[in-house]
């Protein structure tokens, strides 16, 4: 490539590059200038906005601009927006509004809002969303952004402001025993900032993509064009000659198993020849260089020989004899069946019977961030390895089958991570770097492109879905009959749970007389399907709360309360045939709802009644329940350590991928410690330094590695109030532990002077700590490995629907979520919000077509401009045996949400949409009585 | 590779010409600046023109509009003229892509790059604007719709020849124009249908004339079958706003129609203009061109947007829409001259 010389201003210094000039001025920064603070979301075609700069006073993409067109410009980054000891009021008002989560989007949201702010000092909300609509963020739901940029304009105009935190009025339902409990714990229930929030908003935290270390290596990898094929011979040679190539790696370099473990029984890491290849993107080779443009043409180069095979993305026939096979042994991954009472006895009883049939579709997780890893080999020989993940110690152990080395050679290292929603528990990345440094003994980074996501990253599992439900004429419910099929994609994926998640969402809490639910996970050439936010639930609950909507309707029964009438109470035993084993209360999470619902209906009425032409609302109802903490023992640990300096260091393992569990940890331990979060330091989820958090999927981080960090706490204080005691020579219950001494009237002493005292006599300073629930959780038949600890939640939606065209907007929403003890309010109401926009993408526009789906241009997730008023209701029943009370939150949130959005959708239309999504195209359809194409 | 800056427009076509073929112009860059990424653009030097002197204005004469090559869709949408009196350019260069896309895409790069559905494209045909053409021959005003050749392939030679303006006829009173958009969501996509409309409307002759006409548009309006009768707020408060007895109401003297993505270029219903064509531009009568439209097109099916057959149920919908706020449009400045 040939260069130019380009000169412009950066940050407000004088700069230059040597480059072609076409080259984007996002690659610049990032590669040339070393300023990863920009960042890289889609396949740099200006879909995403995570890259956005300011030129010149106006905020543009800088993946779409050549470095040429720049000369003389002046450009800011995130880079340059403010200072730690001095930080531009937008950084902190992102903070203090609680507007970042993984803080992907964020460098670019906050460089949009500079200019918007720079230009417009008072912006209305309608120029806040037309300025920061073209940057995508999936994990916020946009609320606390706008909220952020609304605070930081009243700040900077010198305006009395109102804090972030309360320009919304939220209500917490007043539970006697969260008072009894008291709120004498300093930070819990509030919404103190995000752990490590600086690093966010100034482009300093580093991703596993922005990581830069000598001689650092790149890989491309070779992959299937095809959806089903033999893989009969590959040609490495040519990739090999490319200038640049290093190594090419196959199946046949892989030293241990060629597979993914525990993670995915039957996929391989890499194809062998003679193998076949079982969806588009399935990778047979991996191509290590000294750049990325090498890699990516060694991957183009190297020739692999297939034989196509017939295909098929669809399940419907999958089960029948004539089937394609995808896999050897039949195309049934999994099944799993749940029932008590006389289920036909109950329906044949039943006065009103509703039967209807309800599909999905494949969803992508399109977390801002792409995959990426880098491996190296560390200090001390491990291959260590920077990936994002939900359980490093889980994934050692996987790595350590793989590439046959014992776990203490391999090292896990969990980075910031830009969004997961369960995506990034794929151990696919991580593995194939980890193969490749083993190999080469350098420093190699995988980084995914948006296309290789959209092929070869895990979706959601589309359902087919018939239900039947049964009610007598005064509205009790009966019995209910669910059976899913289940389209798996091509490999397990951890699939072989999904069937069991179904049922077990499908029962939901409601008192039934009989269940009968049968889900089964059958394979196709679509993408493997994975976890994603709910795994596996959301699909169950948007049949049956949907299903429940219809037999309301068909009663004339409202639907709030018909839900209050049959719902499940805590020592009811439940429709899967056991009793819960924590605290549940939905009948309270539906009265947290009844205020909302009773205004909306008077609103939808009213607006009914005006009979605008064309337009139709209609509101909607949902509940639901989900089992928080799946699998796994009933076990966790984590430790915290005094330091000889005085200070504390907190080492846990569960990984943040944005839902703010390091928030947690510090809040949590700061609570039974005594001392304030400042005084914390945190190591997380790195396996050379942290002990087994377990898995933190299935919202059961807080729960369970949070219990452990409580308890590391309590002991860590014991310890030091003990030696302080002696040494102070006073009673324990008279000191106060403060942030770097403990005093007495007597005097006082140094933290540091403590630990040295501990350290002379022998007693640990760093303190393990346990929540172990093997006794209340003893492993049984009926619940296997799965706890019954349950939430429940509901959601309310109000929609607008353009009946000439079909076009649907949300107007508002309300969501009441029981989460044991509110730990950091913020980032509750966040994960809700965020859960609602996501299920709200799912019901009018995500939609995922195999071989089709190329990124964010055709694959549509909602953008700033369809957020709808939200209102979040957090609900208290504290948990038996959690921290404080907490229970799981992050992926329950999504459940209701759907359900809710189409329910409203065939009401304001007055048939029934069961199909998500929910597209225009789909509703008009509806209305016009067309027979649909499914 | 060299990436230049001329000042002119003279020196632009002179380095195109010196570098016979290996050059090539860049505006906004927001369309090619992927194409660079996928190697699809083998050019030794690319001539940038957005600083040369007098392309970024937007000119407002007596007769014409005249548009420079470095005017971005940010400036077309925020210009208030546009917004005042030819909303359909101004909405849509709202509809491209979001703001940061605007700010650097150039209406006139939209048109060179020769998409079938593209914002600016659709707009400027329905427009009837002309382009003009600059190369080492000199320059001419081609009418935009010459300038697409088949899907995304441009009449033009990029490597040899530049569009530096763009023009329009400045509207009279009794014309104006509407803009209608589909998408899969609000913001940040490609259209699943848009549509741009103009409507020149002509006084009628006689008082009586005016009169019946008046009470036309006036009764239809709210007379109009349910499945038409869309938000009616500009027609029930032009008409009102009208002294009574003096309504200065019209035919149609001439209609624009223009479509995407319902062909492989932007498409021009031009029976349905032909109909409309001296017709009175009452709701029975956009009812009626509007279901005409329909049978004209031809949309694609495209899964990951929408079907053929659902392109085809808006295209009523949003025809009907675009003329009747045209047609009120219309009448507003034809009152607002009388006044
Ligand atoms: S990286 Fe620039 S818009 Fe996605
Ligand atoms: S916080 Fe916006 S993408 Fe994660």
């Amino acid at each position: 490539m040939e260069k130019a010389r380009v000169e412009f201003v950066l940050n407000g210094k004088a700069a230059w590059v040597e480059s072609d000039p076409r080259k984007p001025l996002l690659r610049v920064l990032r590669e040339d200038l070393g300023l990863t603070g920009t960042k890289q979301g889609c396949d740099l075609e200006g879909e995403c906005g995570a890259c956005t700069v300011i030129v010149d006073g106006v905020a543009l993409r800088s993946c779409l601009l050549p470095v040429g067109k720049i000369a003389g410009r002046s450009v800011t980054t995130i880079e340059g927006m403010g200072s730690r000891e001095a930080p531009h009021p937008l950084q902190t008002a992102f903070l203090e509004a609680g507007a970042v989560q993984c803080g992907f989007c964020t460098p670019g949201m906050l460089l949009s809002a500079k200019a918007l702010l720079d230009r417009n000092p008072h912006p209305t909300k309608e120029a806040i969303v037309t300025a920061l609509e073209g940057n995508l963020c999936r994990c916020t739901g946009y609320v606390k952004i706008i909220e952020a940029v609304q605070s930081a304009a009243e700040l900077m105009g010198g305006e009395a402001r109102t804090p972030a935190s309360e320009a919304r009025t939220q209500e917490t339902i007043p539970d006697p025993a969260a008072s009894a409990m008291g709120r004498e714990f300093s930070g819990i229930g509030g919404s103190p900032e995000r752990h490590k929030g600086w690093e966010r908003v100034s482009g300093e935290a580093l991703f596993a993509e922005d990581i830069s270390m000598p001689n650092l290596h790149y890989m491309s990898v070779v992959r299937s064009p095809h959806f089903h094929a033999r893989v009969d011979a590959l040609d490495v040679a040519p990739a090999l000659e490319v200038p640049g190539v290093l190594r090419v790696l196959t199946a046949a370099d892989i030293p241990g198993e060629n597979g993914l473990a525990d993670y995915s029984l039957d996929e391989h890491l890499l194809a062998p020849v003679s193998g076949r290849v079982r969806m588009l993107g399935d990778p047979v080779a991996l191509v290590v260089a000294t750049s990325r443009e090498a890699a990516t043409q060694g991957a183009k180069a190297l020739r692999v020989d297939y034989t196509p095979l017939p295909h098929r993305t669809e399940i419907d026939r999958a089960l029948e004899a004539e089937a394609i096979p995808i896999h050897d042994g039949g195309n049934l991954l999994a099944e799993d069946e749940v029932g008590t009472g006389d289920i036909e006895g109950a329906l044949g009883e039943s006065e009103v019977v509703v039967q209807s049939k309800y599909i999905t579709s494949f969803q992508a997780h399109m977390a801002i961030e792409r995959e990426a890893a880098v491996a190296y080999i560390d200090e001390e020989g491990r291959v260590a390895v920077i990936c994002a993940n939900h359980e490093p110690h889980w994934d050692r152990s996987s790595l350590s089958k793989i590439l046959g080395l014992p776990e203490g050679k391999i090292r896990v290292i969990t980075p910031p991570i830009g969004g997961s929603f369960g995506g990034k528990q794929d151990i696919w990345p991580m593995a194939a770097a980890a193969l490749a440094a083993y190999h080469l003994r350098l420093p190699v980074q995988l980084a995914y492109t948006r296309r290789e996501v959209m092929d070869a990253a895990p979706k959601r599992h589309p359902y087919k879905c018939d239900c039947v439900v049964g009610a007598t004429r005064e509205g009790e419910l009966t019995g209910m009959k669910f059976d899913a099929l289940i389209n798996k994609g091509a490999y397990d994926s951890a699939g072989r749970y999904v069937p069991n998640y179904a049922v077990t969402a499908a029962v939901g809490p409601y008192r039934w007389k009989a269940t009968k639910a049968r889900a089964r996970s059958i394979y196709s050439n679509g993408p493997k399907a994975g976890q994603f936010r709910g795994f596996g639930t959301p699909q169950a609950a948007f049949a049956m709360e949907c299903s429940l909507d219809e037999l309301c309707e068909k009663l004339g029964a409202d639907p709030l309360e018909f839900r209050l009438r049959n719902a499940l109470r805590e020592n009811d035993v439940s429709g899967l045939g056991f009793r819960v084993a924590e605290s549940l209360d939905y009948v309270k999470v539906l009265e947290a709802l009844a205020p909302d619902y009773h205004e909306a209906s008077l609103g939808v009425a009213a607006f009914n009644a005006e009979a605008k032409p064309g337009l139709r609302r209609g509101l909607g109802f949902a509940g639901m329940w989900y089992r928080f903490g799946k699998f796994g023992r009933p076990l966790s640990q984590a430790e915290i350590e005094l330091g000889l300096d005085g200070s504390f260091t907190i080492y846990a393992s569960g990984a943040d991928y944005g839902q703010g569990i390091e928030t947690v940890f510090t809040q949590l331990a700061a609570e039974r410690l005594g001392v304030s979060r400042e005084a914390l330091r945190l190591v997380n989820a790195d396996t050379a330094h942290t002990l087994d958090g377990d898995v933190t999927g299935a919202s059961r981080n807080t729960y369970w590695v949070g219990g452990g960090v409580t308890d590391a706490a309590r002991g860590l204080r014991a310890a030091i109030l003990d030696a302080a005691a002696s040494l102070l020579d006073q009673a324990a219950d008279t000191l106060t532990l403060r942030d770097d001494r403990v005093s007495s009237p007597r005097g006082e002493l140094s933290l540091a002077r403590i630990a040295q005292e501990l350290e002379a006599r022998g007693i640990p300073r760093r303190v393990k700590g346990t929540i172990d629930l093997r006794d209340v959780f003893p492993d049984n038949e009926r619940t296997g490995l799965y706890l019954p600890m349950f939430v429940t939640g509901a959601c309310l939606a109000q929609v607008e629907v353009e009946i000439e065209t079909g076009l649907t907007r949300v107007i508002s929403v309300s969501s009441a979520h029981d989460v044991g003890r509110v730990i950091n309010r913020r980032g509750a109401e966040g994960q809700i919000e965020g859960s609602i926009v996501m299920g709200m993408g799912s019901v009018l526009m995500e939609e995922f077509i195999p071989g089709l789906s190329t990124g964010f241009s055709d694959y549509m997730i909602p953008t700033m401009r369809s957020t709808p008023d939200i209102r979040v209701h957090l609900v208290e029943t504290p948990s038996r045996y959690g921290p404080f009370g907490v229970k799981g939150l992050g992926e329950a949130a999504m459940l209701a949400t759907a359900p809710a959005m189409v329910n409203a959708i065939s009401r304001a239309i007055g048939l029934r949409i069961r199909r998500m999504p929910a597209t225009a195209e789909r509703i008009l359809a509806a209305i016009r009585g067309e027979k649909t194409t499914e | 590779m060299n990436y230049v800056f001329p000042s002119t427009l003279a020196e632009a076509v002179d380095i195109l010409a010196a570098n016979a073929g290996r050059a090539r112009v860049i505006a906004g860059g927001t369309d090619l600046a992927p194409m660079f990424r996928d190697g699809k653009i083998d050019a030794s030097v690319l001539v940038d023109i957005t600083r040369i002197a007098g392309l970024g204005e937007i000119e407002i004469g007596d007769e014409w509009i005249v548009v420079g090559a470095a005017v971005t869709f940010a400036m077309l949408r925020d210009t208030p003229y546009f917004r005042e009196r030819v909303p359909a350019l101004a909405q849509a260069a709202a509809s491209v892509g979001a703001a940061p896309i605007q700010a650097m895409a150039t209406w006139l790069g939209n048109i060179a790059q020769a998409m079938p559905a593209a914002d600016g494209g659709i707009v400027a045909v329905a427009l009837e604007a002309e382009a003009l053409v600059e190369d080492p021959a000199g320059s001419r005003w081609v009418p935009v719709e010459t300038l697409y050749k088949g899907a995304k392939t441009s009449s033009l030679d990029s490597t040899r020849q530049l569009l530096s303006h763009l023009r329009f006829p400045r509207p009279r009173a009794g014309w104006a124009s509407s803009w209608q958009r589909s998408g899969r969501r609000p913001s940040l996509t490609l259209p699943i249908l848009n549509c741009a409309v103009t409507l020149r409307l002509a006084p009628l002759a006689t008082p009586q004339a005016q009169a019946a006409t008046a009470g036309l548009a006036t009764t239809q309006a709210h007379a109009a079958p349910a499945m038409l009768a869309a938000p009616q707020a500009p027609a029930a408060s032009a008409p009102a706003a009208a002294p009574e007895g003096a309504a200065p109401f019209a035919t149609i003297a001439s209609a624009t129609i223009a479509l995407g993505p319902v062909a492989t270029l932007p498409f021009r219903a031009r029976g349905v203009e032909a109909f409309l064509a001296g017709k009175t531009p009452d709701n029975y009568v956009i009812e009626e061109a509007a279901a005409l439209a329909t049978s004209e097109c031809h949309p694609r099916s495209n899964p990951l947007r929408a079907s053929g057959d659902y392109r085809s149920a808006l295209i009523p919908t949003l025809v009907g829409k675009a003329l009747r706020e045209a047609r009120d449009r219309a009448i507003a400045t034809m009152v607002r001259e009388q006044q």
